[in-house]
């Protein structure tokens, strides 16, 4: 019994050591049920410091859901994809409105270039869909990629801020990895969620825990008391996947937004009917460009519309790839 | 040489002779810069006509060592300037303009005006040119003989205008000269043995200077609003750098933070120079600072505040545009009913739902029936092209958008908003003369189609994307097919 207490010491200590080096240092409790919780006490309340979807699977293959104190990447492949990329996080940000009072304002950055592309956020929208009121936004449109990130950074220092979302599009040079662990580390140090929303970029290395992929889902029939109104366009729906987590579990999800509940719901029946209707028409996605250099190809990808000659027929080589001596020779 | 001399005369005597054009308006630029810097001295410097500069150095001089001294130091530096300066010094402005123009840096002791201006000619007196020679044709040729004349018949003779002046000049009414610039309410400065020329230095001067306001702004119970750094090159530039803050401020290491925003926005096009000798924070508006008490946990809760600095600094580095607040507005256009301001702006609209007296408003219920607005509207709604309906006022079946065709696979609507006529007052189209026909019709047009109603739509792709779409203007209101645009996306 006493070796037992023993290594349960060693294992508290060196799980403290752990922390101490990730720069979490949360008091990290044993509960009867043998999981961890992790409370950090703060004017004697105790403050959750995972931002739960409420989606059992979602949260487990998060590790317990989205953490707070850090900066989260949300992507999206297109640019018309803005919408429902900015309603998911629209989405986690009301969720966390609902258990903080909402007195401290959310800022949303971008440059002036998404604002442009994907439209402004419209308040109108954000108050009926995510209960977010116009009071409590604070939105900063800035021509630069630089000024934007510094916009955020400076934000995402702030205890006063509930939360940040900085909107960029593309995969430009200044948002490399040194970005977002300057992002990162602001957001573990004021303890506010850091949300970093990505239109129209491919994944890169990032020092954000987490990274979601939004693409859009199909709504699903408005309900009505005599059954589901055929024809109408019920709640905001998301396909989110899973791309980065502390986990390491793959896994997608297609998720309905409650507006009334401001709760997500999870979707699997129709799951399917959107899925097939989505390979309908498929284009393959491209970053948008910045004049950087091209990152290397990913395995299977082509451009989306070829030019120059037909291309050789499926499983053989092309016209370059032929051998030489198989090549039609020129005769005269 | 004579004033007046033609080129071509000129060039004659002196063949070499250079010939530059005049240029009014860069002279003009010249003596207000000049101006700006004859600030270190008072903060109350006027023009005078094309070529003088008034200051009201009452209450200034001691702080140069005295009237003999500061102008001593004013036309030396004015000498190292490269500028040929003659000054005077008098109790009247008319005085010291008699005594700049007609006996050079000389100082008219209090009470000495009389016995100064009596030998000058009548031209000492800023009086009219064709006054001047009707008083010399009848011999009164000096200032002395126009003051022993008796006044009524000068008055009959040659108007009102020559008293006020001699008046004036002699202190028996007093002159207001008008200031280029208001007079900041406190300012505070350091005069630098040693120009500095690092940035960083000139930052360190400010916090310095921020903490001599502070107190001064707590005797007065006061907070800046809008604050300047003004920053005195050696060779006569000055620079102003203003910032405004969004509640009273007096805390130095806050107001230093603003400035470092400031100057390093300003970055490296800031043009130091040789140095800066003298730097001053001037404080152009104050309001009255609120003190609060802070709470014992040591987490300060004035979360306003740090939000309030937060934009105060983002202001000053980017720009009044660059933090933006939403405000509501009862209206039913939806680009009218939601507007982003700048942060700092009151908001002043008598429609504001936000700012209603009295009675907080609920915020409209979110009840089923009410239609659904997007979450992202463009500014500007983008045009689509829509090939075919399924009847003439119902919803597309397609849309090509941004050159991607988008097939519809459930709609909703329409939402109708038609124009708001009791805002809207029809404004006359003026055609200006000779102006393109086609130009005036678009112009027509585009005015036409803001009041045109719209139907909104909202609308769902194969791939799950929900749009906001809406169609300009009904069916067989004119021969022309009416337009589609996208105004917003959905979550």
């Amino acid at each position: 019994m006493a070796k037992l207490a023993v290594t349960r010491e060693t294992v508290f200590a060196l799980r403290r050591e752990i922390a101490r080096i990730e720069g979490i240092l949360p008091e990290r409790f044993e509960t009867p049920d043998g999981r961890d919780a992790t409370v950090i006490r703060r004017g004697g309340m105790a403050v959750d410091p995972l931002l739960r979807s409420g989606i059992r699977r979602l949260d487990e293959t998060l590790g317990g859901g989205l953490p707070k104190a850090a900066l989260t990447e949300i992507h999206g492949g297109q640019t018309r994809d803005a919408g429902c990329v900015a309603g998911f996080a629209l989405a986690l940000l009301s969720l966390l409105l609902k258990t903080s009072p909402p007195e401290a304002p959310v800022l949303w950055a971008g440059t002036s270039e998404i604002f442009s592309e994907a439209g402004f956020p419209y308040a109108g929208g954000l108050r009926a869909f995510f209960g977010i009121d116009p009071e409590a936004l604070l939105f900063s449109e800035v021509p630069k990629i630089q000024d934007a990130l510094w916009v955020a950074e400076e934000a995402a220092r702030l205890k006063a801020l509930s939360a940040v979302v900085l909107e960029i599009r593309g995969n430009p040079e200044r948002l490399d990895l040194t970005a977002t662990r300057r992002l990162h580390h602001r957001a573990q140090d004021s303890g506010r969620p850091v949300f970093l929303l990505r239109q129209a970029a491919l994944a890169e290395p990032t020092a954000a825990p987490c990274r979601l992929v939004v693409s859009p889902a199909s709504a699903a029939a408005r309900q009505t008391i005599i059954g589901p109104l055929a024809g109408s366009i019920g709640r905001p729906a998301f396909t989110v996947a899973v791309s980065k987590s502390r986990t390491a579990l793959p896994g997608q999800f297609t998720l309905e937004w409650n507006p009334d509940e401001r709760a997500f719901e999870e979707r699997r029946s129709e799951e399917r009917t959107g899925e097939k209707q989505r390979t309908e028409n498929p284009v393959t996605l491209v970053p948008a460009s910045f004049g950087r250099a091209d990152p290397a190809a990913a395995t299977g990808t082509v451009l989306a519309f070829q030019t120059g000659p037909a291309q050789a027929p499926r499983h053989q080589p092309s016209r370059q790839e032929r051998p030489t001596h198989r090549r039609s020779r020129r005769t005269g | 040489m004579k004033r007046g001399m033609g080129i071509a005369d000129a060039r004659a005597m002196h063949p070499t002779i250079e010939v530059v054009e005049a240029d009014p308006d860069a002279d003009r630029r010249l003596l207000e810069s000049l101006a700006d810097w004859c600030d270190r001295y008072t903060p109350l410097v006027a023009l005078d006509g094309l070529d003088g500069l008034f200051l009201d150095i009452t209450g200034c001089a001691h702080l140069f060592g005295g009237e003999k001294p500061m102008l001593e130091d004013m036309l030396s530096r004015f000498f190292h300037q490269g500028f040929g300066v003659r000054a005077g010094i008098a109790s009247t402005a008319g005085a010291a303009w008699a005594a700049a123009r007609f006996s050079g840096n000389h100082i008219v002791a209090p009470g000495k005006e009389e016995a100064f201006l009596g030998p000058l000619p009548l031209s000492a007196l800023r009086i009219e040119q064709e006054n001047r020679t009707r008083l010399e044709s009848v011999g009164l040729r000096t200032a002395g003989a126009v003051m022993a004349a008796p006044r009524s018949p000068l008055v009959r003779r040659f108007g009102a205008a020559l008293l006020l002046r001699l008046d004036q000049a002699l202190g028996r009414l007093d002159e207001a000269i008008s200031p280029r610039l208001p007079a900041a309410p406190l300012s505070v400065e350091r005069q630098l043995a040693e120009p500095i020329t690092q940035i960083e230095h000139v930052q360190l001067v400010t916090e310095s200077l921020a903490t001599t306001l502070k107190s001064q702004l707590e005797q007065r119970g006061e907070g800046a609003r809008r604050l300047a750094l003004i920053l005195f090159r050696t060779d006569g530039a000055v620079s102003r750098i203003a910032v405004g803050t969004s509640r009273p401020l007096r805390e130095p290491p806050v107001i230093q933070k603003l400035f470092h925003e400031k100057l390093s926005a300003i970055g490296q096009d800031f043009d130091v120079g040789f140095g800066f000798d003298l730097i001053r924070l001037a404080v152009l508006s104050t309001a009255p600072f609120e003190i609060r008490q802070a709470d014992l946990v040591g987490e300060a809760n004035d979360d306003d505040a740090d939000i309030a600095l937060f934009a105060d600094r983002i202001r000053a580095r980017l720009g009044e545009e660059a933090i933006l607040k939403p405000v509501t507005v009862e209206s039913h256009l939806p680009e009218r009913a939601v507007l982003t301001v700048p942060f700092a702006r009151e908001v002043k609209l008598e429609n504001s739902a936000a700012k209603k007296p009295g009675k907080a408003r609920d915020p409209v219920p979110l009840s089923v029936s009410r239609p659904e607005h997007p979450i992202r509207l463009f500014h500007s709604p983008e045009p689509i092209e829509v090939p075919a309906t399924e009847v003439p006022e119902g919803p597309p079946l397609h849309f090509r958008w941004r050159r991607a065709l988008h097939r519809v696979v459930r709609a909703e609507g329409p939402e109708r908003i038609a124009a708001e006529w009791w805002r809207e007052t029809i404004p006359k189209i003026k055609v200006k003369d000779g102006e393109d026909p086609e130009v005036v019709r678009n112009r027509v047009a585009a005015m036409e189609a803001a009041r045109l109603t719209r139907d909104y739509f909202r609308v769902e792709d194969t791939e799950g994307r929900r749009y906001w779409l809406y169609r300009q203007g009904l069916y067989g209101m004119s021969d022309k097919a009416p337009r589609w645009f996208l105004h917003g996306l959905f979550a």
